[in-house]
């Protein structure tokens, strides 16, 4: 069957696109709203462009920080890896900013790689984990965590953003890892279904992998991390406003001693 | 013979390897319906997708890919098929099956190192230390 070009606003042809291909996506309820960052090559050229790869190395960690935000584009084959990698070549020549980024999209092709060798494989776990985890037995996450009901304003402005934007910075998703997988002790897969299901840059390899990597079945040591270290890179406006009793504020060997002793 | 380009997920826009090989050929994108039925992608997902394919292809379709690819070769008297290729199972399943029907060309996909066949390793740090080094 073929799907027309619908013609319009975006808000208007996201109305079209969601009537033609009803049922093939999203929850019942969800409105059919375009996110703010728009799909195809000219837009990609553009971010493209715009991007300054100064200062990237010691900022990126951070919310606000001068990351790409191209991971969509790439993702899609939007935009081509070596094709980024080498505008930032041309334009900026090689500095640590420029090869701390390339290292980022290094791992773009690492996961590729992976993918291409374990195919469906990468839904299992790769390695035993170091500490112990839930019994994984949930297939969705549950409902206070993805409707942002938690009363945790760090978590839930996390959700907030990735259901609205179909975006988040790459600290805010291994914190959300972390709280789901150790804190909370529910499955790495039923986190990484509901990152799939709304990431604009979702990639199996990719998402499912960087969920087993805060688990410890993919790498040497789970990922855990502070309310301190939510303030440092994240800034101290969630924490202003959370009333929640936190269950973060730890320190690294008390946290893994709550979580990680049998 | 005439070639036509089937652009997928991975490879959507026109920087599409196998359109970069064959830039006349006619294109097709098809929004496959047994996978987003189990898949539930979010609406601004599936939109973004909209808006890539529409700017990169010439057609598109809803419905089972390999079937509409098929039925668009006919439409549109194309003989042979280019694609790039992609590591996704279900992708590679759908080529097999396209490859019982049809004449399929694999263009490989845009690297920013070349991974030698066979080559394998489990962590990043040694696969950057390997193959990295006109970007380290």
């Amino acid at each position: 069957m073929i799907l027309p070009k619908f013609t319009g606003s975006r808000e208007e042809q996201a109305r079209d696109v969601a009537e033609a291909l009803v049922g093939l996506f999203g929850e019942a309820r969800e409105e059919a709203k375009p996110s703010g960052y728009v799909g195809g090559r000219q837009e990609a050229m553009e971010a493209l462009g715009k991007f300054r790869v100064g200062g990237y190395a010691g900022s990126r960690n951070k919310l606000g920080g001068g990351v790409s935000r191209l991971s969509f584009y790439i993702r899609h084959g939007v935009l081509g890896i070596r094709e980024v990698a080498e505008s930032v070549r041309e334009r900026f020549g090689k500095s640590f900013d420029s090869v701390k980024f390339w290292q980022e999209l290094g791992w773009r092709q690492f996961w590729r790689h992976l993918y291409g060798q374990l195919g469906d494989g990468i839904y299992v776990d790769r390695e035993v984990s170091k500490v112990p985890l839930g019994n994984g037995a949930e297939t969705d996450l549950p409902k206070e965590i993805t409707e942002g009901r938690t009363g945790l304003v760090c978590m839930d402005e996390t959700v907030r953003e990735l259901v609205e934007t179909g975006y988040i910075h790459n600290h805010a998703r291994m914190w959300f890892a972390s709280f789901v997988i150790h804190f909370r002790k529910l499955g790495w897969k039923a986190g990484e279904r509901f990152f799939y299901q709304h990431l604009l840059d979702g990639d199996p390899a990719s998402n499912a992998l960087s969920w087993q990597w805060v688990a410890s079945t993919f790498s040497h040591r789970a990922y855990l991390f502070n309310r301190e270290n939510i303030q440092e890179n994240g800034g101290m406006e969630w924490c202003a406003r959370c009333t929640a009793k936190c269950p973060f504020d730890a320190t690294y060997p008390e946290l893994e001693r709550r979580h990680f002793t049998k | 013979m005439k070639t036509g380009v089937w652009l997928h997920g991975d490879s959507l826009s026109k920087r599409d390897p196998a359109l970069q090989k064959y830039p006349t050929a006619p294109t097709v994108f098809v929004f496959d319906r047994p996978f987003l039925e189990t898949a539930r992608l979010s609406f601004k997902r599936i939109f973004f997708l909209y808006e890539c394919a529409v700017e990169a292809a010439e057609e598109m379709r809803v419905g089972e890919t390999v079937e509409e690819v098929v039925g668009w070769m006919k439409e549109q008297g194309v003989e042979r098929l280019a694609v790039t290729e992609s590591p996704s199972p279900r992708w590679r399943e759908g080529l097999v099956r396209l490859r019982e029907q049809v004449e399929v060309e694999v263009v490989p996909a845009e690297g920013m190192v070349v991974v030698p066949n066979g080559y394998s390793v489990k962590r990043f740090t040694p696969f950057w230390k390997d193959l990295g080094r006109e970007w380290s």
